[in-house]
């Protein structure tokens, strides 16, 4: 941190130096890029619930052509942290600074009684602390945003309040791809701004990723030749359920996915380790307990969840489809070399069954709307409007292959994602990973001002900003350090009570049951990626220290634990938890024996 | 798991739209007969049909009496079974009409009336799937299944062993060989989805007809008859259908004896069908057909309403509702 502060401080500096020199361009000219041209644009590209292992980059058998350029040009990183659920992660993007402070301390959709009216559990992104699309219009940059924001409704909180100069943003969580309709029957429309000004209706003939494209596309050309360079911040509402698709694009993988989760997952770690994605010794996560081993289905029932996967698989295409669009637009305008892209996904892949969530209890209002609104329940209805399928906890532990547990948790399977940079910061050789590099989607923040050459404040409203927690990626990117992170350095994550701790090789985490043990459970992802081993016993000193970490974190945060959770009732729920082993019971997974065949033979009379 | 319980059903439906139900004179095929179904599926139809006209309804080659009023009310059974063969979808029926028919001649002031009664002639169709989805082997097949653009070669022989007196111009039986052989195209429109399904189907056929040499007497000789039918039928629900339907004969000129041949048959007839799939199980149509081309008295004038049922059934899917009902 104190490097990353030094930085910070010198860049301030020259930024002031540039303002007094030239007062109509305060703070805008990085000292490098000042005496080489122009400074770089800056894309970030989110997948929404996109999953670690789904880009073909990534060891996924998804076809992501683009997204792949995008890594064989940059840098993968593979020990790349975010928050387990999205607008926490966003919020860190955008502010770097912990969610409990920026005002995703919980989920506005899980805010605990507790947590009510507290600073830092606002819900939204809170107007207590600077935001990069601010920070980087000051330092003269255009900000551009299309797709999800999912950090205030509020005419002060939507994007164009927070330092976007053009957006088309989708302000909720989720929702429709193909219009404006949303979840719940008190929530049944999806608010959109454009510039700043509440949509009445859509544009014709919309579809979100597409739509999100075309307008970022109008964004930088409307401005394109004016010398100023741009931050685009792509914040794809894709491959978030539910899995809208044009109907031309639902049939890529028919079949595909019918062999079943296993062997997927089975197949990415091969890629990954062949490609260095993964260690050679890396070994697939337990299957969830509750999840059936595939093997056992009827075909028609492979089939049917299969083709949940096959859809999602789709909408990763499509989305890439579209980012094609997008970096052949920046090819042909010449933009493209002077480039930074960011490419993740905003948390694990998601494995829990929002829809049943929402409107599964018959004789409820959201069950009515359901079956109003989203009842195209049909399989060759999947992907049209009123549709809804989302592909459950089984592809998304294939999504998240080789990790454990997936969205919403803190196996590394909800917080662990894919991550790429390219551009002209990145030095390291073209096509490289990085598996050394412990990131954090916090980082973001000080490494663009860093690039920007833009200043974060001492002070947001007349108090005192609160710290940025990341750290700038510059030199790591520009190959003088492996990690942004010393072996004293750790990040610490809550959300909806679920708490961990990572420093260096080694993790804690406490998670409600039954995706816990309501204990602090200890791993060394040096050795045990996927969180088979719960060392905790056998190391309680270490749990002990890192435990030491938590509270200080907790306490320098003011981290509230939620008297009201999601994981309430969960245990009663659910399937009791038994380990999942390969081949138990023999029961039903033995195979017929056959005689040899010289002994066969028919009765005799 | 409530998808794959409409899945199942879907399927099941399928199995009960296929069964074979063909619509007499003026139809052969009814509207979403050419849809294909799991390979091993089978349908009973059991088709009311009331026709009235200036033509033996029975007999597809619509020899016109044009001073005739013919009524016949007859009822079709028979059984369909769907197979792969080559990976395409095959299937077999056998069907068998019955019914009764009487006719009323009024020429010069005198009225002569006929009957004819009992069972009329076997057909044996056989069809086979030459462009399209390949054989539906299993429930993904039948989940994954889209008709697109279909193209069935299909070939009907009728068997001349029907009721039948020579000493009778009308008859339930036709005492000769006769057939077709046709192409049916099905055209997928938009989404496949129960309640959104659109197609159109054209039927393209050649009917051809062996000589009868024992009508009153003579010899009827008929020229081959091209047909054409069409439906364009749309889902109103996830289990109702309508269809608008029209046909079209054209030639099947008849000689009797060594008389002069008969005029060639020019013949347009519009109808409806409505459908209902009763159950997993039982599918319901009601239909209505009539020439609109017949106002010269030697045109072939008939209309006729139509009633069908069709159970249909395959056994993994039959064995599935017995373990869900614990039976």
């Amino acid at each position: 941190m104190n490097k990353t502060l030094s930085l910070v401080r010198r860049c301030l500096l020259m930024a002031a130096v540039a303002a007094m020199v030239s007062p109509g361009a305060a703070g805008a000219a990085n000292p490098e890029a000042g005496s080489k041209g122009r400074r770089p644009n800056i894309i970030i590209l989110l997948g929404d619930d996109l999953g670690f292992s789904d880009m073909g980059a990534f060891g996924g058998e998804i076809k992501t052509p683009n997204l792949d350029a995008l890594a064989a040009d940059g840098v993968r990183f593979t020990q790349f942290y975010t928050h387990a659920s999205c607008s926490p992660t966003r919020s860190m993007l955008l502010s770097g600074v912990d969610t409990h402070r920026n005002g995703l301390g919980n989920m506005s959709e899980w805010t605990a009684p507790n947590q009510m009216g507290k600073p830092g559990y606002e819900g939204n992104l809170s107007r207590s602390v600077a935001t990069l699309p601010q920070l980087l219009k000051d330092s003269g940059y255009h900000t551009y945003m299309v797709g999800k924001w999912h950090m205030g409704k509020a005419p002060d909180l939507i994007p164009a309040a927070r330092g976007f100069e053009r957006d088309f943003s989708l302000l909720d969580g989720a929702g429709s791809y193909w219009d404006m309709l949303n979840f719940t029957a008190n929530t049944p429309v999806s608010l959109y701004t454009e510039d700043g000004r509440y949509l009445t209706k859509l544009p014709k003939n919309y579809y979100a990723t597409e739509t999100y494209t075309d307008k970022m596309i109008s964004f930088i050309e409307a401005n394109r030749g004016d010398g100023k360079p741009f931050f685009a911040y792509v914040a794809h509402q894709a491959p978030h359920d539910p899995y809208h698709l044009p109907r031309g694009e639902r049939n890529g993988y028919v079949g595909q996915y019918d062999k079943g989760w296993d062997a997927v997952r089975a197949e990415r770690l091969q890629r990954q380790k062949e490609m260095g994605i993964m260690p050679k010794d890396a070994t697939l996560a337990e299957r969830m307990w509750f999840v059936p081993d595939p093997t056992l289905l009827a075909p028609a029932a492979s089939a049917m969840l299969g083709r949940k996967m096959e859809l999602y698989a789709g909408m990763v295409e499509n989305m890439d489809r579209h980012i094609g669009r997008l970096v052949n637009y920046l090819k042909k305008i010449g933009e493209y070399e002077n480039t930074i892209f960011i490419t993740f996904g905003d948390n694990g892949a998601e494995g829990t069954d929002l829809f049943e969530m929402i409107a599964g209890t018959p004789g409820t209002k959201n069950y009515l709307y359901a079956s109003i609104a989203w009842s195209q329940n049909h399989i060759n209805s999947w992907g049209d409007p009123h549709s809804y399928v989302g592909y459950g906890p089984m592809w998304a532990q294939v999504s998240m292959t080789p990790f454990s547990q997936y969205k919403g948790y803190f196996a590394e399977g909800g917080i662990r994602n894919a991550l790429i940079v390219s551009g002209p910061i990145v030095k390291r050789a073209k096509g490289s990973i990085n598996t050394a590099g412990y990131a954090h989607v916090a980082d973001i923040m000080p490494t663009l001002l860093e690039v920007a050459g833009a200043r974060y404040p001492e002070t947001i409203n007349g108090a005192k900003a609160p710290p940025l927690i990341g750290k700038s990626w510059v030199n790591m990117l520009a190959g003088k350090e492996d990690t942004p992170r010393s072996s004293k350095d750790y990040t610490a994550w809550e959300v909806f009570g679920n708490r961990a701790v990572r420093q260096g090789d080694w993790k804690i985490r406490w998670q409600y049951k039954p995706y816990g043990t309501e204990t602090w459970e200890l791993f060394n992802l040096a050795q045990d990626v996927a969180e088979h081993h719960d060392l905790a016993a056998t190391q309680p000193e270490k749990v002990k220290e890192l435990v030491a970490l938590w509270d200080e974190y907790a306490k320098e945060n003011n981290v509230i634990l939620p008297n009201r959770v999601m994981a309430e009732g969960m245990v009663r729920k659910m399937p009791e938890r038994f380990p999942v082993e390969a081949g138990f019971p023999p029961l039903m997974t033995s195979k017929q024996f056959v005689p040899p065949a010289d002994m066969m033979a028919d009765p005799k009379p | 798991m409530k998808t794959m319980n409409t899945t199942l059903r879907c399927s099941l439906a399928l199995v009960a739209l296929a069964a074979f139900c063909p619509m007499l004179a003026l139809a052969q095929a009814p509207p979403r007969f050419y849809w294909k179904s799991l390979a091993g599926a089978n349908a009973v139809p059991v088709i009311y049909q009331d026709i009235s006209g200036n033509s033996n309804p029975l007999d597809p080659a619509h020899v016109v009496s044009p001073e005739a009023n013919i009524d016949a009310e007859v009822v079709t059974v028979g059984v369909a079974k769907m197979l792969p063969l080559f990976d395409r979808t095959a299937t077999i029926a056998l069907l068998e009409t019955m019914g009764r028919m009487s006719s009323t001649i009024e020429a010069g002031g005198k009225t002569a009336s006929e009957s004819a009664r009992g069972y009329g002639d076997p057909m044996l169709e056989f069809g086979i799937n030459l462009v399209g989805p390949s054989a539906i082997m299993g429930i993904p097949d039948m989940m994954r299944y889209e008709p697109k653009f279909s193209l069935d070669l299909i070939a009907d022989v009728f068997f001349p062993v029907g009721e039948y007196d020579s000493e009778r111009a009308l008859n339930i039986g036709q005492n000769r060989w006769y057939g077709r052989v046709g192409a049916p195209v099905v055209w997928q429109l938009g989404a496949w989805v129960p309640g959104q399904r659109t197609t159109l189907e054209t039927v393209p056929s050649l009917w051809l007809f062996d000589d009868n040499t024992d009508y009153l007497g003579e010899t009827l000789s008929t020229d081959p008859m091209f047909q054409l039918e069409s439906h364009l039928t749309r889902d109103l629900a996830v289990t109702h259908w309508a269809s608008l339907d029209a046909t079209w004969m054209t030639g099947g000129a008849s000689t009797v004896g060594d008389g002069e041949e008969g005029d060639a048959t020019d013949t347009l007839g519009l109808g409806f069908t409505l459908g209902y799939q009763v159950n997993d199980n039982l599918a319901f149509t009601f239909g209505y057909m009539s020439t609109v081309n017949d106002s010269d008295p030697g045109d072939l004038q008939m209309d006729g309403f139509r009633v069908s049922l069709t159970y249909g059934w395959h056994k993994v899917i039959e064995g599935s509702k017995r373990l869900s009902e614990g039976h």
